[in-house]
């Protein structure tokens, strides 16, 4: 029955959020096609190279591709197409921007989720002992010791975890390139740059100072001294305002850096991702493609963002009534 | 493991009186100890870079010394080239240091600026700026600074624009945050029913005195994050190149070693790197522990 | 302060309570709480009166077992009797902790802090909120603005009595906010703290803490976040359920009015000490000579009707709160101290008074009860 009460103003929150969200990715998408646009090198060179310079079949290429209109011409007509699911295809390889893109943006989310789940899993205890202050020395050092941890580059570490496989444990790094179901071949291989990743993003010191600083800042609050003076347990009473409130917003804090950083580990483990996609693409200047990474990475932010408002407005029971974050 | 608690002092003093170093927890002491070391190395190999004053000439050829082990004579060694790695590394930080410098004043300059101007005027200059740094926030940095490779083929020290830029919105809505703050304790009413000039309560009261720690925090961060996304574009193949050293690309050029027993042309840099976040980083989390953190009774 | 053994019906038995916080910063103790014995049987009301900073509420916590912020310790004795038998909730706390002293001050204590606080939390567990209950000042920001009134009380019921069913807990507490004189209660279960005025919600704090029927109710401020109306209303349903559930109630406050109206015994307390202590109508009482300095002025400042008509001048007490952490030497409340003659003024500085008997029960921390 308390629930009923609040959906009607979630959803309110939501839906506006939402139409926010909508008009960044317009936004973006925007700006993003107009520097391309401006920026110096052109597609054709691809073609170029190839076949002769001929400026009549110049012409019929730029007429194929669509160059041959106004930019705004382009970006609307790009813009009508991408409503109705169609991102267009790529100047490089002809096919649909759409099944390239899903391919190596599901690797590269998977990295990126995965290396998520491990961050947190090593961040979160620590944050949540060192701030229980029963024993200072050892949360100091255990907090130390992820502050190390964090500061490694990854490269490095990616290279050492490698080497440590493939020399001790015999398991060796070559993904079947090109072959996205390559993960067959070796869970662990599978599950190394993820832990890697996850090891090496730099975020673990900031998650832990971030959710150190809340959880500290929940735990000397009136409501938890009156729910410990009733006996009742202040990790249930802490755990909405000191640990997912706080979980959620490092969440979607991070997972623009994240994404960034699995880009290097990409490389390191010829992981078939977005990065190299995005790579070729930009060297090739293969517009669809690019806005299409774009939009793609930018929507992936706006999801834990989003997923951020929605859990907010659950806990939150002010959202309710005024609408408001929390 | 026991405490001890000694009664020294007896006599009344004002908290605040006490100075700073004081009424720190040594924890944080050491942390700002331990950047502030950290700062001055890397301050000091920019400037002996700068100079030339280095034991060996980094890119100095020397065929005949190729990679032998630390040793008196070479203090990390030299790597596959013969050429020295202490001296490599030192001039390693001239990479980042400089082109930091302009991301940092860049991210710092204009973040502080949207930050006062869409927290203190608030409504609909608020959501323009909102708009705008959102926009910028909604792409990871990496995608950007690909993109901008393959496009425009930058100098360093244009990516580090570009990374400047994208860290305003994170410094802007620190600034905005604690602009808001303010207005809620009515400090700001308060200033102005004091008659006080818009001009200086903007910049003398709101910036420099009570934001002083966040951008000096956000400094500290800063560098830390410009040494990590350096290091990882050389070692992509982005940045300096070689025969130019910069600690990304030593790590890049050392890691076909690795598999021949020979860590240290990796491991030097790595550590190097390792060790400039990490002072970076403490220096950043223990000022923001002594200035910021109220502490709660 | 008995000097006889535990009497029988006497639910808490406070002896020699420290309280000393550690200050980094200046290198001293933080005597919160200094030597403060008392006692409360069964369906009294104690109440203890003074002003902010002198120690009243870190003795309630203390005694709760809510000290744990912070370096220092908690020492002496804290019996509680309850189904006839007495636990004593600082017992066996001592061992952790060495402590140097000089002339009676207290000058280094060597902490094992990890063994110290594991065992406080296995002392006072099962005490906690049900054998001894606590409601706070600020009831608003008491309760946890998260979770909806019901669960709340619910919890409470789930955790201290037979009930283990959700539902059934909810009923139950529904029950009690009808007690605690609450409209539509079957409504109110399902509202947000925000949701509900000061006055409610000390009556939901009220509610959950009476729940588990505890032999000891503890009112922290209980009155001093609300409207002066509200304050009433809270103070009559107070006596009402003292009476219908012959509650023993621990109060605390600076209210003076507040103790008159529920009192029996009083103690003030001041710089961490109690400087009176005794039965309410024997301290109220305006004829009686012979009272403490500071309740004389305590109960001075309180301005009469005709007064404030007639817009005469609020007798405040001179001076400020003592700090705790300088050692005095003699009484601390000398400064201020309006009726010092030269008789005693020279004890005064020598040396802090003892307790002294100036009546059946009734005892006072001041020379100026000699002779």
């Amino acid at each position: 029955m308390k629930y009923t009460l609040l959906w009607k103003p979630i959803l309110k929150l939501v839906l506006r959020e939402l139409f926010i969200t909508i008009l960044l990715l317009l936004g973006v998408s925007l700006l993003i096609f107009s520097i391309l646009h401006f920026a110096p090198g052109d597609p054709l060179h691809i073609f170029i190279n190839i076949q002769t310079q001929n400026p009549e079949e110049i012409a019929a290429i730029k007429r194929e591709l669509g160059l041959d209109r106004g930019i705004a011409v382009q970006y609307l007509s790009w813009l009508n197409n991408l409503i109705r699911g169609n991102f267009g295809n790529s100047f490089r390889t002809g096919k649909p921007v759409f099944s390239e893109l899903i391919n190596v943006g599901v690797n590269t989310l998977i990295l990126t989720i995965g290396s998520l789940i491990v961050t947190l899993l090593i961040a979160v205890p620590i944050a949540v002992v060192s701030s229980l202050r029963r024993r200072p020395f050892l949360s100091w050092g255990l907090t130390l010791f992820a502050y190390i941890l964090s500061a490694l580059p990854v490269f490095w570490l990616g290279y050492i975890a490698i080497y440590i496989f493939a020399k001790k444990f015999n398991i060796f790094p070559f993904l079947s390139a090109g072959a996205p179901s390559g993960f067959r071949l070796n869970w662990i291989y599978f599950l190394l740059p993820i832990i890697v990743l996850g090891i090496g993003n730099g975020s673990i010191s900031e998650i832990i100072r971030h959710m150190r600083t809340q959880l500290e800042r929940v735990l000397s609050e009136d409501y938890i001294k009156a729910a410990k003076a009733k006996g009742a347990s202040i990790w249930r009473h802490s755990f909405k305002e000191g640990i997912l409130i706080p979980v959620t917003t490092m969440i979607a804090a991070k997972i623009p850096f994240i994404l960034g950083g699995a880009v290097v580990v990409e490389q390191v483990f010829n992981w078939p991702g977005m990065g190299r996609l995005a790579w070729q693409a930009s060297l090739d200047r293969d517009y669809p493609v690019i806005m299409g990474i774009t939009i793609f990475a930018a929507v992936v932010v706006h999801l834990g963002r989003l997923s951020q408002t929605i859990v907010f407005a659950f806990v939150n029971p002010q959202t309710s009534e005024k609408g408001e974050d929390a | 493991m026991r405490t001890r608690y000694v009664q020294r002092g007896a006599e009344v003093s004002e908290f605040s009186q006490i100075p700073i170093w004081r009424r720190a927890n040594k924890k944080d002491l050491i942390q700002i100890g331990f950047g502030l070391i950290v700062v001055l190395f890397v301050l000091s190999s920019y400037i002996a870079a700068v100079l030339h004053l280095l034991p060996y000439d980094p890119l100095g050829i020397n065929l005949k010394e190729m990679m032998q082990s630390p040793d008196y004579k070479h203090i990390l060694g030299t790597d596959f080239m013969g050429r020295d790695i202490l001296s490599r590394i030192i001039v390693g930080s001239q990479a980042y240091f400089m082109p930091g410098l302009l991301s940092i004043i860049i991210a710092l300059f204009f973040g502080t600026m949207a930050g006062l101007v869409s927290g203190y005027n608030g409504g609909r200059t608020d959501s323009i700026i909102s708009y705008i740094l959102d926009l910028i926030d909604s792409i990871p940095k990496m995608v950007i600074i690909l993109l901008a490779i393959a496009f425009f083929r930058p100098g360093i020290y244009f990516i580090m624009l570009i990374v400047g830029i994208t860290n305003i919105p994170t410094v802007a809505s620190l600034i905005k945050s604690k602009v808001i703050f303010l207005k809620k304790r009515n400090f700001i009413e308060a200033a102005k029913a004091l008659g006080l000039k818009t001009r200086d309560i903007i910049f003398k009261h709101i910036l420099w005195y009570n934001c002083k720690a966040i951008v000096i925090i956000q400094a500290t961060l800063g560098m830390a994050e410009v040494i990590l996304i350096e290091t990882s574009l050389s070692y992509l193949g982005f940045g300096v190149q070689e025969p130019e050293p910069s600690w990304g690309n030593m790590v890049a050029a050392g890691k076909d070693y690795f598999f021949r027993g020979d860590f240290f042309l990796s491991t030097a840099p790595a550590v190097a790197i390792l060790i400039s976040i990490l002072g970076f980083y403490l220096l950043g989390d223990g000022l923001n522990n002594l200035l910021e953190w109220r502490r709660r009774r | 302060m008995e000097k006889e053994k535990v009497v029988i019906n006497e639910v808490l038995k406070v002896e020699d309570l420290r309280t000393y916080f550690y200050s980094y910063a200046k290198e001293a103790f933080i005597r919160s709480v200094d030597s403060v014995s008392f006692s409360i049987r069964k369906g009294e009301v104690l109440g203890i009166v003074g002003e902010s900073g002198c120690g009243k509420s870190i003795t309630a916590q203390s005694v709760m077992g809510l000290i744990t912020d912070g370096p220092g310790i908690i020492s002496g004795s804290i019996l509680l009797t309850h189904n006839g038998k007495a636990i004593n909730l600082l017992e066996g706390l001592s061992d952790y902790v060495s402590v140097k002293t000089k002339r009676k001050a207290i000058l280094e204590i060597t902490k094992d802090v990890a063994g110290w606080l594991k065992r406080s939390e296995i002392l006072i567990k099962g005490i906690r909120g049900k054998v001894i209950s606590m409601i706070f000042q600020n009831p608003k920001s008491a309760l946890n603005p998260f979770i909806t009134v019901g669960d709340q009380i619910a919890e409470s019921i789930m955790l201290h009595s037979s009930i283990s069913a959700k539902k059934e807990a909810i009923d139950a507490a529904a029950k009690w906010l009808e007690r605690v004189q609450i409209d539509s209660p079957s409504m109110r279960l399902y509202d947000y703290p925000f949701g509900l005025s000061g006055g409610m919600c000390q009556r939901v704090m009220i509610a959950m803490a009476l729940s588990s029927e505890p032999a000891l109710l503890i009112a922290d401020e209980p009155t001093t976040g609300l409207d002066v109306t509200i304050q009433t209303k809270i103070i009559e349903l107070l006596k009402q359920l003292k009476e219908e559930l012959n509650l023993t109630i621990l109060l605390i406050t600076h209210d003076m009015s507040v103790i008159m109206q529920l009192a029996d015994r009083i103690a003030v307390m001041y710089g961490g000490r109690i400087v009176e202590y005794g039965l309410k109508r024997e301290i109220m009482d305006s004829n009686s000579f012979i009272r403490h300095p500071y309740t004389i002025a305590l109960l001075n400042s309180q301005p009469t009707v005709e007064e404030i008509k007639m817009k005469e001048r609020l007798r405040a007490i001179k001076g400020d709160v003592p700090d705790t952490i300088t050692l005095y030497r003699g009484c601390r409340f000398y400064e201020r101290c309006d009726l010092k003659n030269d008789r005693v003024k020279k004890k005064c500085k020598e040396a802090e008074p003892e307790m002294i008997e100036i009546g059946t029960g009734h005892y006072m921390r001041c020379y100026l009860a000699e002779g």
